[in-house]
């Protein structure tokens, strides 16, 4: 037993000093760490390779995170992180509502030189906290080949009797064409991200002054305008009436995007980050986005926004090189390049002379070019909201288990319910 | 030192990596969860964010809530239906594998196989096969047609979305207890079977009067197994149904397939209330625990020893 002890001591001596040569190790420039957390899968690969670039310049290793999927997954992992006190020194958040959630770590960026470059920056109580990471925009994605061949010019779309007329006709046509349905929705539970997020959007912020509020205003107040719920409840259903009940009701993103880019749906109800995927299913058609016509009224003008911001954690030990990694991101042209050719995204910033390939993505660039452009005001409702109340409601519509007349009554009691 | 005083001491030496690792990683956590069920923790940065103690608020507004209720029911229903179902096939197909079957090994495998695939991935799966899949077969086939008919997708409609859950369950599930039910059936001595036929039972009569009583031991772990892992189920009902489709429940839209786990996690991460998620899951846990025990009781009595 004795000679057990003797051997476990010393084994325990060894480790201690191995330990203490390495913390002791000579150190030559020492790299810096930087750690960056996003919410985009899609362009984590060429994200990677702009920080390994970046940071063998700077001698700073970065490590990206990209954790993503609906429904603002990456929120589990940041708050396991924070609970564990490893948070990133950068990381993306959605709007006002998350923002409220992180507020304690986002550092005040108001004096940094990236700001004067863009008009769509995170700002609350007029100081800067969030750089945007793009622009996006979405309405409705048409088959510009298709209307033509119809005879409708996707100028006309801009309300709700010129989209009725031209749903009419186009499922009249359904065999010239070759379309199961003329527009491609999704409305389950998975895909309530395009329904109470994005959809919603429509009852908050068309036809109104970019940053107009009122609406929201009033809605989170529990104070219900019935006309212009009404006129949307319209909207909503001539969407739902005229979609593939398949895909409608069960099918994900993929069934959604691509029974547009097979050519089997005219319209599409989605935004310009579809453009990869349409390129990838080798659609030719040409494309472009219209208006949504949520109302009677002619509303001329597409959702655009910045999706998403950069924070930077204020607690961070590298708080001068991540400003640094979001300076060179926005102000260089291997930023520029990253951002818009290799990662396929609208810049929000000035100064940029590249243009992103997607066709759609050049349809929201117009669209902003010409100042046609409404806000993105659902983030002024909680996830909680938008994905446990609205959601279950579009879905039950979309499945046919209750009536117009249940949709707007749901609707208006979840306002008033939702009153603070 | 004393023999008995060494040997005490390198069991606990043996012992210390579980012990630590339990402590660290199972206990604590328990308790430091049951702790922060009273508080209005929410792991994160929020500007007013003082961590305080609210009693038993978490614990009143998860049951105020229809949506935590229709989970419990709907969970408590799944798991009736996917035990049966799971142990029903599990224990026919162990019947299969080990009578004289051809290629009963390459079988046991077959059955085994579905097992190792992740439950987010075989939901994925699974959804194709509902979606597209099953309407192909009804236009193939005739008698089917009906199956092509959007109103008539398995996963549109709130009780056949339950059934495409338990069908996943015990497809995934079914060849794991299965393993168990060879063991148990193998187990029985060849002595009794030949006894009893000589006497001219019958090959039911032998499985009613042999197999079954001599695998009651394996049906004390089985049920267990299986009761634990429906009441768990979280992967295969996120990919598969993600909670939908929606139904009313007390007079409010809510998600119709959401079972408990993912009730539990959709509070925490969804509402951002993990607190509250967190009274829920101990709630969880007590039921989970009485059931189960009442279970194992039940089940212990119908065992025999030879």
């Amino acid at each position: 037993m004795k000679r057990f002890l003797v051997v476990l001591m010393v084994a325990l001596m060894v480790t201690a000093f191995f330990a203490m040569g390495c913390a002791k190790t000579p150190e030559a420039a020492k790299p810096g760490t930087l750690t960056l957390m996003q919410n985009k899968p899609e362009i984590d690969g060429v994200l990677k390779a702009y920080a390994a670039a970046w940071g063998a310049k700077n001698n700073v290793n970065v490590t990206i995170k990209s954790i993503g999927g609906t429904a603002g997954a990456m929120g589990p992992q940041l708050k396991a992180d924070y609970a564990a006190g490893d948070m990133p020194d950068i990381f993306t958040f959605d709007g006002l509502e998350s923002y409220k959630e992180w507020e304690g770590v986002v550092l005040d960026v108001s004096g940094e030189p990236w700001t004067s470059k863009t008009a769509v920056a995170f700002k609350y109580n007029g100081k800067t906290f969030g750089a945007p990471v793009a622009v996006e925009g979405w309405g409705m994605a048409y088959n510009a080949d298709m209307l033509a061949k119809a005879g409708i010019d996707p100028a006309t779309l801009t309300n709700y009797d010129a989209y009725k007329a031209a749903f009419e006709k186009l499922n009249g046509m359904k065999k010239e064409l070759g379309i199961n349905s003329v527009v491609s929705m999704a409305a389950s539970v998975e895909m309530g991200w395009v329904t109470a997020h994005h959809n919603f959007n429509s009852l908050l912020a068309n036809g109104l002054p970019y940053g107009d509020l009122s609406v929201v205003n009033d809605l989170l107040a529990g104070t219900v305008d019935a006309k212009r719920l009404s006129e949307y409840a319209d909207w909503v259903e001539l969407l739902f009436k005229y979609a593939d009940k398949g895909v409608l009701t069960t099918g994900n993103y993929d069934s959604q995007v691509g029974a547009f880019a097979t050519g089997k749906a005219v319209f599409l109800h989605q935004g310009n980050w579809t453009d990869p995927n349409i390129k990838g299913a080798n659609a030719s058609f040409k494309m472009a986005f219209a208006p949504h016509g949520s109302m009677k009224q002619a509303t001329d003008g597409i959702f655009v926004a910045a999706p998403s911001f950069y924070a930077i954690n204020k607690d961070s030990k590298n708080l001068d090189t991540a400003k640094k990694f979001l300076n060179d991101l926005i102000s260089t042209p291997e930023g520029h390049s990253y951002m818009v050719k290799d990662a396929g995204m609208i810049p929000a910033y000035s100064g940029i002379a590249l243009q992103p390939d997607g066709q759609l993505s050049q349809s929201v660039q117009a669209w902003s070019a010409a100042g046609k452009v409404y806000s993105w005001s659902q983030y002024y409702f909680t996830g909680d909201f938008r994905d446990k109340t609205l959601n279950p409601i579009y879905n039950q519509f979309a499945n046919g288990q209750i009536s117009k007349a249940q949709f707007v009554d749901l609707m208006t009691k979840a306002f008033i319910a939702n009153k603070k | 030192m004393s023999m008995k005083r060494e040997n005490s001491l390198v069991f606990w030496l043996f012992l210390a990596p579980v012990l630590v690792a339990f402590t660290v990683v199972i206990v604590i956590p328990f308790f430091l969860g049951v702790a922060y069920s009273f508080t209005n923790w929410t792991s994160s940065a929020k500007a007013d964010n003082a961590l305080q103690f609210v009693g038993l608020q978490n614990y009143l507004s998860s049951f105020k809530d229809p949506a935590f209720a229709h989970s419990f029911g709907i969970t408590i229903f799944y798991t009736v239906l996917n035990m049966v179902f799971i142990n029903l096939v599990a224990f026919s197909l162990a019947l299969l594998v080990t009578s004289k079957v051809r290629l009963r090994k390459i079988y046991r495998v077959g059955f085994f196989v579905p097992n190792l695939i992740g439950g987010l991935i075989l939901g994925y799966i699974w959804q194709f096969l509902f979606n597209n899949a099953v309407p192909a077969l009804g236009r193939l086939v005739p008698l089917f047609s009906f199956l092509t008919q959007a109103e008539n997708l398995i996963l549109a409609k709130n009780t056949s979305a339950i059934m495409a859950l338990v069908i996943v369950g015990t497809w995934q599930y079914a060849g794991y207890i299965m393993m168990i039910y060879i063991a148990a059936i193998e187990n029985v001595p060849v002595e009794l079977h030949e006894a009893a036929m000589i006497d001219g039972a019958s090959p039911l009569q032998r499985l009613k009067a042999i197999t079954l009583p001599m695998a009651a031991q394996a049906f004390t772990v089985t049920m267990f197994l299986t009761l634990v892992q429906s009441f768990k189920q979280f992967d295969v009902n996120v990919s598969l149904t993600s909670g939908g489709p929606s139904t009313m429940f007390q007079g409010k839209p809510i998600l119709g397939t959401e079972l408990l786990a993912l009730n539990i996690y959709n509070t925490a991460f969804l509402s951002n209330k993990l607190a509250e998620g967190q009274a829920r899951a101990v709630v969880f846990f007590l039921v989970l625990a009485i059931i189960s025990l009442i279970q194992v009781s039940i089940n212990k009595k119908k065992e025999l020893e030879l």
